[in-house]
């Protein structure tokens, strides 16, 4: 056993913390479109845009694609090491991460050569921003309910429906989407995998605003969208399959860890900063208690994620395991902020610019994200179903 | 960039399954909570010591097998999952503790034997008053002319009555240090305790006892530098950690078995997620628990710094967790569950016997939380009082 990364590897990190010192402080202040209420969001949409080209043209977006389809080839010992760096400097996420992780494969995978060469560079720079169609009003867990119809007329497919919780809606340029185009065929099967420019006349987008008061996703109605068949992926009815495999692409997790790690060692510093009942709140034996457990689970995740990196360098198939390593991950998401909230003891009902406010109301921010982290992306009882199904072998258990 | 276990692990995991499957009857752990304490026969013994199992991890030129320390954790969680009863693990650990700390002489003179199996050593080290760990220890090793003089009280001493010496944590001035001291010596006393899952464990006596020889193992040659009772500690402290993830795992593979199998309103009653998903959580616990472990044995092994935090956070998550995984197979298997007759109890019995040794939860987190303390950055301004 040795979790040493090669010397190679730790050549790669050198180059690119040191690349990363000589931007961080320019891009500091970026500003989160997920955080909501900021003051000028087309700006910040903007500078987000600027960040990823930046990281573009530096080499460290699209790691894991080919070079033919200008990815950077990485291993995987690269791409956790990007991950665990541009944690390290707290720099923003880059904005078009829906296109890069799940797009990006797909088309690899399963587009045209032209779609390749149509949509894969601007992935890559930002030029264009994606946004995900998949959930409807009645499709959420039960995806292949989904009930938007496509009807081919003439070289087109025409598309009428209603798409919901659709992340960054507002800024995208364009969709990837799931439209029934054989309303006859079994739930499975007569499913179409679409990429629509949200330009498009038709499409209406109107935002949602979520529990903790941010724009983060939004309805998007479909109104006789017309859609040129060559933007179908794959086969006409043939995109549940499609998506499974794009779903296959699991992570090890690693990256998560060190966003958690900084959370974490925030947390502390709040806990010794705060006072109760004269003293510092670490000192508390139950608060201590309950950070050292949030350590452990951190931790915990973090060899995790190690053994699933491994087994991944091995050339072995993760597989269902990674539903493990996800589903943890959001309880100590959720489990963090709720310690921090349970350190802020009474103050925690006082939220930003208020005077007496922690931490500038951070942690209520945290703590509605992380309650969307089980949610999105597949609910927590799913993942507890795959477990079930595909690591126990049990019978199918509630999904009909 | 390795982190999986080796072919020879997965070798020596699949054979160490076999042999205690075959070996040792379960239903001996049964027995033995009407008649403690559960033995395994000399014969057994005998084929692990000369399978190699008990120096799995020792030196060569030893008498040991020249495994990793990821072997001998192995060999503990199948152990666990066997339901494989003492000296083993204590003489394992026991052996381990010894090989990492003890000067050159004293390791040629006490090794050999013991990874033969021809005697058993054992570690006591938690003393009664209700602080436990090596960091409170009342016990005292006084260096002589001729030898050491040791005085106190240990308790929770795994398989006393069948230890040729223990291993002994005790004061020496300023420092912690072991002390190897025969079973045979006057001013010994071995008080039997009864444990929850049977396995032999007792109160162990040292009055004024007399050691002759340089038996007394202090700081100097322990991995990175640290105190020898607390790298002790440790060890056992991971041993027992990987015994409980057996006891998990079998608990689970068992509840899962007869979710598939047991029929109530037409279905599978893994079919219904108040199951299913409680079983999935134990999925999810069970691996954390791995890859702490694995985490820890590598810390340990490397002896880097964070190793006791990584320690610690291996015991007090699988403590949690093998309670949590015996009491839902119990539950998972209805009426039947709550047999006597049934595995099930024996494997809760063992997960709450080991959750409370070498430190329950609560000691670990604590442990952690004073290891984390000491690492914050010191905060400004004075300290109110
Ligand atoms: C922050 C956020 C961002 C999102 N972004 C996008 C996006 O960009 N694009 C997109 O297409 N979608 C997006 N979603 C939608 C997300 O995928 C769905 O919300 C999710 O799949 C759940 O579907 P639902 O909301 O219809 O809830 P439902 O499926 O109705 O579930 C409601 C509750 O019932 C439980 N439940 C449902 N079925 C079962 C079952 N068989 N067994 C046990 N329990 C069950 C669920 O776990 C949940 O607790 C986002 C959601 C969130 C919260």
């Amino acid at each position: 056993m040795d979790l040493r990364f090669s010397e190679e590897d730790e050549q790669y990190r050198r180059q690119l913390r040191s690349w990363l010192d000589g931007h961080v402080m320019a891009q500091r202040g970026g500003g989160s479109l997920a955080s909501g209420g900021g003051t000028d969001i087309m700006e910040a949409i903007q500078m987000a845009r600027d960040w990823q080209r930046t990281m573009w043209e530096a080499g460290y977006v699209g790691l894991s694609w080919p070079k033919e389809h200008g990815g950077q080839d990485a291993s995987l010992t690269q791409q956790v090491i990007v991950a665990q760096e541009l944690a390290r400097a707290s720099v923003p996420m880059l904005i078009n991460t829906i296109g890069l992780s799940i797009l990006g494969p797909t088309l690899i995978q399963h587009g045209t050569d032209s779609q390749r060469a149509r949509f894969l560079p601007k992935i890559l720079s930002a030029e264009e921003l994606w946004c995900q169609g998949f959930s409807e009003p009645e499709a959420g867990s039960d995806l292949a309910n989904l009930k938007t119809r496509a009807v081919l007329d003439g070289g087109d497919l025409v598309v009428t429906g209603h798409k919901i919780w659709t992340s960054l809606a507002p800024i995208a340029d364009w969709c990837f989407m799931l439209v029934r185009t054989d309303p006859s065929a079994p739930k499975r099967q007569g499913i179409s995998y679409l990429l629509c420019d949200m330009r498009s006349p038709g499409v209406k987008v109107m935002p949602l605003r979520n529990a903790g008061g941010g724009i983060h996703f939004s309805e998007v109605l479909f109104d006789e969208v017309r859609i040129p068949s060559e933007n179908v992926v794959g086969e006409l009815n043939g995109g549940w399959a499609i998506t499974r495999s794009t779903l296959e692409h699991e992570r090890s997790g690693l990256s998560g860890v060190l966003s958690l790690e900084q959370s974490l060692s925030k947390l502390r510093a709040t806990a010794s900063d705060m006072r109760r009942d004269g003293r510092p709140v670490v000192q508390d034996q139950a608060t201590g208690r309950e950070l050292a457990q949030r350590w452990i689970e951190v931790e915990g995740l973090r060899y995790l994620g190690y053994r699933t990196l491994s087994a991944q360098l091995a050339g072995r198939q993760p597989g269902p395991s990674t539903s493990v390593g996800k589903l943890f991950a959001s309880r100590v998401r959720q489990r963090i902020s709720r310690t921090a909230l349970e350190i802020e003891g009474p103050l925690a009902q006082v939220t930003k610019r208020s005077p007496h406010v922690v931490d500038r109301g951070r942690w209520q921010a945290v703590y509605f994200d992380s309650i969307g982290h089980s949610i999105g992306g597949g609910t927590a009882e799913m993942m507890r179903n795959a477990i079930a199904e595909r690591i126990l072998g049990l019978p199918r258990t509630g999904e009909g | 960039m390795d982190f999986e276990l080796s072919e020879e692990h997965l070798a020596l995991r699949e054979s160490a399954r076999a042999l205690i499957a075959q070996r040792w009857d379960r239903d001996k752990s049964r027995l033995a909570l009407d008649r403690p304490p559960a033995r395994m026969p000399d014969s057994l013994w005998k084929e692990i010591a000369s399978l190699g199992w008990i120096g799995v991890a020792g030196t060569e030129e030893l008498g040991g097998s020249g495994g990793d320390l990821m072997a001998a954790l192995v060999l503990a969680e199948e152990a666990g999952r066997g339901l494989l009863p003492g000296p083993f693990l204590p003489a394992l650990a026991a052996g381990i503790a010894l090989d990492r700390s003890a000067a050159d002489d004293q390791r040629a003179e006490l090794l050999g034997h013991l990874f033969a199996g021809d005697r058993v050593l054992v570690g006591a080290y938690d003393e009664p008053g209700g602080t436990w760990g090596p960091g409170s220890l009342h016990t005292t090793v006084t260096p002589t002319h001729t030898g050491l003089v040791v005085d106190g009280v240990k308790i929770l001493v795994p398989d006393a009555d069948r230890a040729s010496a223990f291993v002994l944590s005790g004061r020496a001035g300023d420092s912690t240090v072991l002390a190897v001291v025969p079973s045979e010596a006057t001013g010994v006393e071995v008080i039997p305790m009864n444990r929850f899952d049977g396995q032999s464990m007792a109160e162990v006596r040292f009055a004024s006892v007399e050691v002759k020889g340089s038996t007394l193992i202090g700081p100097g040659r322990t991995p990175g530098g640290g105190q020898p009772a607390d790298d002790a500690y440790d060890i056992s402290t991971l041993v027992c950690a990987a015994d409980l993830l057996g006891v998990s795992e079998a608990a689970l593979a068992m509840a899962t078995g007869y979710a598939k199998d047991r029929v109530q309103f037409g279905h599978p009653i893994g079919s219904y997620q108040a199951i299913s998903h409680r079983l999935a959580d134990l999925v999810v616990d069970t691996e954390l628990g791995r890859s702490l472990l694995f985490g820890a044995c590598l810390a340990m092994a490397e002896a880097r710094d964070e190793a006791p935090r990584l320690v610690s956070a291996a015991k007090a998550w699988m403590s949690d967790t093998a309670i949590g995984a015996t009491e839902t197979a119990l539950h998972v298997h209805g009426g039947i569950g709550f047999t006597w007759e049934l595995d099930v109890h024996l494997y809760l019995r063992r997960a709450r016997s080991g959750a409370a040794s070498f430190g329950d939860a609560n000691f670990h987190r604590d442990r952690i939380a004073t290891l984390l303390a000491a690492r914050d950055p010191s905060r400004s301004g004075p300290e109110l009082t």
